[in-house]
């Protein structure tokens, strides 16, 4: 579904040239839970902005759906991004002066197509199965943080997307509450058949997924280390 | 259906974050509320002030040609605009002799010389400033002044010196209280006694509202020592006529004066030079008024980069749920043109205000126009000011702003 070919993301460190991402090529394939594994500083972030068209590659060619999409203009990138992505952060990134409904619609606004569903109806039926419909019209900051995340990953279940891209989605929850937001993803890609790509430092969590693939310094290698 | 639906919910997203900043954004709409408040008022009294201005000439009789000293309003000449004032002082002034020979210009149906002093007058133990207007009976067909009570001098009044006076009707309201009262009682002014012989309607115009009219004469020596006439009034039959007799009346002075020094005037120039100097002083006053606007646009722009900066991160899960670059910059660009226009409108509505209080006692007016012209231009502050941070706003790059904390 997603093919990233020699890929390069190149920052500025005053003078210094970093590659965050080190000549990628990769595929992901639909309906596939995959993990990204690295440690801190190894690209695996940057990688997932990039998978996800948040980010523009310094060189090298992206595919979706076979189509090539690395030269894209804001718009058609905006698009894809609102139609077929979703993300799911470490810190949640709800809008703090949104309620939980308002933080759900929020991609709904954004839609350059006619909706083929109710955003509303929509928003409930998340709402209801994550368990947190009672809290619809409570603010973030009075909600716990596993509530938080589910928030966020139904705000990326909204268009219905066909990639779900988590960066760390248990990094700021215990571990039992960690467990139950795997348990979501995980059910979300059994259940819906929704990609689901999973960037963590963490073995545990990454062991979870049927496929690991490890990141250091920029670059796929062949296993963690 | 999708951009109307877009329209909206940038607004309800602009209208929502004004209320959770409720003092910020009062303060910073207040700038544009003041603006807005100046410019509205200056041009509403500017208005006004032609219409005050227009209703005074109007009130003055229909044909009339006014000799004045000085050249003031042919715009040649040594004196120019700079002589116009009352009292042209410096200029010449005229006499019987002129009135005696403008008199033979056949088409001059009524002829008023004027002599014209401010002073103070006492009656029933009050003392108050009333403008005499030393004139002939004349006078009160040029000016079109009808009577309340009582009646006007008579030609014998004028070669007799007679001490009768006609009071204006809020003059006769100050000393009597019931301006017909004064019917009958006398005045004093300049050490001398009057009898009040008639009190004229209120006219709208401070003074001649306030005048005391009186044959020439009878103030020949003392308030008018020189028997001389500061102007003379010259009301013709028809209207056709106005060319000629000007040009009559400019040959006859002119045999004795200078023709730099006098001018022979209609009301329509009069009116139309008085409003072009009005025009140009309330464009002054209007552009002085516009800064105020500036500044109120420079306090948009002020706070709309902090709420770019407070509201990174905000940028950034929009963009990540989908919102394009044009999203963002639309957010932005909406919140600090209803921010503007918000504090356009009430800044409008106070002038509204405000003008139909003044309206009790000047005519000050609100046009269509700058009520167009006002939201038209608190839009476009809102734009312009407003631009700037959006777009800062829009180019965020996503990922830096997602992680701004």
């Amino acid at each position: 579904m997603i093919k990233l070919q020699n890929v390069y993301k190149t920052y500025f460190l005053g003078d210094e040239q970093v590659h965050a991402v080190d000549n990628v090529t990769l595929e992901i394939k639909e309906k596939e839970y995959v993990s990204i594994l690295g440690s801190s500083g190894s690209g695996k972030s940057t990688l997932m902005y990039l998978i996800g068209l948040l980010e523009h590659p310094s060189s090298g060619q992206i595919f979706l759906d076979g189509k090539n999409v690395t030269s894209l203009g804001d718009e058609k990138l905006s698009q894809i991004r609102n139609e077929a992505v979703g993300f799911v952060f470490q810190s949640f990134n709800l809008i703090p002066k949104f309620t939980v409904l308002e933080n759900i619609l929020l991609p709904t606004k954004y839609a350059k197509r006619k909706l083929d569903f109710n955003p509303l109806a929509r928003a409930e039926e998340l709402l209801k199965k994550f368990g947190i419909w009672e809290r619809r019209n409570f603010f973030p900051n009075k909600i716990s943080g596993g509530q938080q995340q589910r928030v966020a990953i139904a705000r990326a279940l909204m268009m219905k997307p066909k990639i779900i891209l988590a960066d760390e989605p248990t990094g700021n929850l215990d571990t039992k509450t960690g467990d139950e937001i795997l348990d979501l993803l995980e059910s979300l890609n059994r259940d819906f058949k929704v990609t689901v790509v999973l960037v963590t430092h963490e073995k545990d969590v990454a062991k979870r997924t049927r496929r690991q693939i490890y990141m250091r310094d920029g670059k796929l290698v062949g296993k963690y280390l | 259906m999708i951009l109307k639906n877009g329209i909206r919910h940038l607004l309800i997203s602009a209208l929502s974050d004004f209320k959770r900043n409720k003092v910020r954004t009062f303060l910073t709409s207040l700038g544009i509320t003041i603006g807005v408040l100046s410019v509205v008022m200056l041009i509403a009294l500017g208005l006004g002030l032609k219409n005050y201005l227009k209703q005074t000439f109007e009130s003055l009789g229909a044909n009339l040609l006014i000799v004045m000293p000085g050249n003031s309003f042919s715009g040649e000449g040594e004196g120019g605009l700079q002589s116009f004032g009352p009292g042209m002082i410096g200029g010449i002034q005229f006499d019987e002799k002129d009135v005696a020979n403008l008199k033979r210009i056949q088409q001059i149906k009524y002829i008023a010389p004027v002599t014209f002093k401010s002073t103070t007058v006492e009656a029933d133990g009050k003392k108050k400033i009333g403008y005499v207007m030393g004139s002939t009976e004349d006078i009160f067909k040029v000016i079109n002044l009808e009577l309340l009570t009582g009646q006007q001098f008579s030609k014998s009044d004028i070669s007799s010196s007679a001490k009768k006076v006609v009071l204006g009707y809020s003059l006769a309201e100050k000393l009597f209280v019931d301006p017909k009262e004064a019917l009958g009682k006398t005045v004093r002014f300049e050490k001398l006694r009057f009898r009040v012989i008639g009190v004229s309607k209120k006219k709208g115009d401070n003074e001649m509202d306030n005048s005391i009219i009186l044959p020439y004469k009878t103030v020949f020596g003392s308030i008018n020592p020189d028997k001389t006439f500061y102007s003379i009034y010259l009301s013709l039959e028809k209207e056709t006529d106005i060319p000629a007799v000007k040009a009559k009346a400019e040959e006859v002075l002119g045999k004795r004066y200078d023709k730099n020094k006098f001018s022979v005037t209609e009301q329509s120039e009069i009116l139309s030079t008085v409003n072009q100097i009005f025009s140009i002083v309330n464009s002054i006053l209007v552009a002085i008024g516009s800064i105020s606007l500036l500044v109120g646009g420079i306090g948009i722009m002020n706070i709309m980069y902090a709420t770019v900066t407070e509201r990174t991160k905000e940028v950034g899960i929009r963009r990540s749920v989908g919102a394009t670059e044009k999203d963002i910059l639309m957010q932005f660009l909406t919140e600090s043109v209803v921010l503007s226009l918000m504090g356009g409108i009430i800044g409008l509505v106070l002038a509204i205000l405000l003008v139909l209080l003044i309206r009790l006692f000047f005519p000050a007016a609100i046009n269509l126009l700058s009520v167009i012209v006002t939201l038209v231009i608190s839009s476009a502050i809102g734009i312009f000011f407003g631009v700037f941070p959006a777009r800062r706003a829009a180019k965020l790059p996503p990922i830096e702003a997602i992680r701004y904390e």
